[in-house]
């Protein structure tokens, strides 16, 4: 086995693995503590995209800045989606919901193509291009600040989440809303918070990935698809679990697309659900409900 | 209440109104000639749906401003959504034909959607093929139905004298799209290339949703080749691939597939496509002077510059509009104009087009090359 194309292979699986870590986080976070299935979270990273590159074309901005802000503005639709949706909706039966979110996911990917034109649209990134040299491993600088921007955003999650005010507020909610209301925490600000988080997050990916690939309106399946295997895999809920089964996801890809056929990659990611889901059916880091 | 007199008197004058009315706006506005235009308008090919449709309505609003066809009938186009399906295909040819009971059919700008929709249309109503290179979608004869594009049997016996006597690379490997055509492309190459000298040395297939071609990427060019050669036919994965293809240090050349380069693809691959060969039917420079009054219709309407896919959507337009007023002016004489096609060379925005027996068009094709972010035409 040739060496360097093993290292390269591994190199580019952990990459889109945490690409695939980012997405999942929001949806597992979304889950973990409002219960919700949000099938319009593959919207929120294409919106990511395409804000950054309208922020970038239109106002000149630079691609950080540009992806900073479209972190800030999906936040803030992620919010006014959980007040005009899911908020009034939280005392519905789960099928209303997870049904409304997906009427959610058609009309921003429909609205989408509207608004913004069928045409494919690429997000200029200063690091696109350049190439870096790690030993044997050949990466463009987007690609490794895609992994480090992602493993920075965990970190801040993980520590806001285990340290602040805010985050025991979430976790409280997760273990039990109905307790959680009782202590006096209030339920609909740690809605908003969640909401503001998982989407900022969706869009942190967007605005990350966005140019290392073309940006389309219907990006979103692929996200929303991607982060469901691994919120599965790693368990509902769970943002360790997240981590682990987004770069196991991402690496296997990458191998089994490398070394048995390319054309099995896709199925790769259904084959390890199913396999997960014989073993524990709970996801590989179930334990009990509540925010791990 | 009205006397009989005064009815019969009414009637009269109907009588005699209706007739006049009824002539002078036959006269004002005769009915138009309804063409669907089914394409993928959303999906991963949606832009080239909306090229090919843009072409298509440029030329007809020339056409239209002239008069339109038949001695005045406009020319009005329906559009279908085919998502890239050949699914949506079939069905949106069904609800053209039996719900809009449309005189004429444009379709298949992909070939699996090509060989489907076929199927639908045979023998019941005016087709044109436009894009789809797969030799079968033509390879029966249907009685009406006829495709635009070289296939890719002669679009490749072209460019691989192309490839052996100009780019000459020493090996070459293939980064093809995983269907008909992909496969197919592969095949004619393989026997084409190696029939010159070039060493193929392998070969990825990657899938239609794939948004990421690193792993692909990284196994060809461990393969040391001379040249990769990239058949994509949609836009979005064809200017990923042109990019990742520098990204993973690949220094070698790169050859783009015949029919598959346009000026957005140009856009979004940054300099990845600088000196990259292609071949074409469509070529802007050095055009025939019959381009010029649909290349201003198009960018007057339209932001896109114009493009091999927008020039097939006015070429079927032009097409269809010739075979109705060739064949008497009625758009549902299908023998007729089926006939009036195949006996005689049509004039079109890509010059002269001449059908054969089983509706396939043979069209100049030109070798193109990417300079200074421009798609120039190589002439020896």
């Amino acid at each position: 086995m040739d060496f360097t194309v093993f290292a390269q292979q591994i190199a580019n699986g952990l990459v889109n693995g945490m690409a695939y870590v980012l997405i999942a986080t929001g949806l597992t976070l979304v889950f973990g503590v409002l219960r919700i299935v949000n099938f319009a979270h593959g919207e929120f990273y294409m919106l990511g995209a395409y804000i950054t590159y309208f922020v970038g074309t239109l106002f000149g901005l630079d691609y950080i800045a540009a992806a900073a802000i479209s972190a800030v503005v999906v936040a803030g639709l992620g919010v006014a989606a959980n007040k005009l949706i899911f908020w009034p909706l939280r005392r519905d039966h789960e099928f209303t919901i997870l049904l409304s979110s997906l009427g959610l996911a058609l009309l921003i990917a429909n609205g989408g193509e509207l608004l913004f034109g069928a045409d494919p649209k690429y997000v200029e990134s200063p690091f696109a291009d350049e190439v870096l040299e790690i030993g044997t491993v050949t990466l463009t600088q987007q690609r490794v600040l895609v992994f480090a921007a992602a493993v920075v955003a965990l970190i801040a999650v993980y520590l806001f989440i285990r340290y602040s005010r805010f985050g025991k507020m979430m976790r409280a909610t997760a273990q039990n809303p109905d307790g959680a209301a009782l202590t006096g925490i209030n339920i609909g600000l740690v809605h908003t918070y969640t909401f503001a988080l998982a989407c900022g997050l969706a869009a942190l990916s967007g605005a990350l990935v966005g140019p290392t690939v073309m940006i389309f309106p219907t990006i979103g399946n692929w996200a929303v698809l991607k982060g469901f295997i691994v919120v599965i895999m790693g368990g509902l809920g769970s943002v360790t679990g997240a981590l682990f089964a987004g770069l196991l996801l991402g690496v296997i890809e990458s191998l089994g697309g490398g070394y048995i056929s390319l054309g099995f990659m896709e199925a790769i990611g259904y084959a390890m659900i199913i396999a997960v889901l014989l073993w524990r059916p709970n996801g590989l880091f179930s334990t009990a409900r509540g925010l791990r | 209440m009205f006397g009989r007199r005064t009815l019969l008197a009414a009637a009269a004058a109907l009588a005699l109104i209706i007739p006049v009315a009824g002539t002078t706006g036959a006269q004002a506005q005769q009915p138009p000639v309804r063409i669907a235009l089914i394409g993928p308008m959303s999906g991963t090919g949606a832009f080239e749906g909306q090229l090919g449709l843009e072409g298509a309505q440029a030329m007809a609003a020339v056409i239209n401003a002239k008069g339109g066809v038949a001695g005045g009938r406009k020319i009005e186009l329906l559009t279908y959504d085919d998502k890239g399906s050949p699914e949506d295909g079939v069905s949106a040819a069904k609800r053209a034909m039996e719900q809009d009971n449309v005189d004429m059919i444009i379709g298949g700008w992909f070939s699996a959607v090509a060989l489907s929709m076929k199927e639908v249309t045979r023998d019941k109503i005016i087709t044109v093929m436009t894009s789809s290179q797969h030799p079968k979608v033509t390879e029966e004869g249907h009685k009406y139905l006829f495709r635009l594009n070289a296939t890719s049997a002669m679009m490749s016996e072209f460019y691989s004298k192309a490839i052996c006597d100009r780019i000459k690379p020493k090996s070459i490997a293939f980064m093809n799209v995983n269907d008909d055509w992909g496969r197919l492309e592969l095949d004619n190459y393989t026997k084409l290339l190696t029939g010159c000298g070039i060493e193929v040395k392998g070969h990825e297939f990657y899938n239609r949703t794939d948004t990421d071609f690193t792993t692909a990427l990284t196994k060809l060019k461990s393969l040391n080749a001379d040249a990769i050669y990239v058949a994509a036919i949609n836009t979005s994965q064809g200017a990923t691939i042109y990019r990742q293809i520098k990204q993973t240090g690949y220094r070698g050349k790169v050859i783009a597939s015949a029919g598959n380069m346009n000026p957005k693809l140009v856009e979004l691959s940054g300099n990845s496509l600088e000196q990259v060969y292609s071949a074409s039917p469509f070529t802007e420079d050095g055009a025939a002077p019959s381009l010029k009054p649909w290349l201003d219709q198009y960018r007057k309407d339209y932001k896109n510059d114009p493009s091999f896919i927008a020039a097939l959507g006015a070429q079927a337009v032009q097409t269809l509009a010739f075979g109705v007023d060739a064949a008497g002016g009625d758009p549902r004489a299908y023998d007729k104009i089926a006939a009036a096609l195949k006996s005689q060379a049509v004039p079109t925005v890509m010059g002269e087009l001449r059908f054969s027996d089983k509706g396939q068009a043979s069209q100049a094709i030109h070798l193109v090359q990417v300079q200074k972010k421009q798609i120039v035409s190589v002439r020896d």
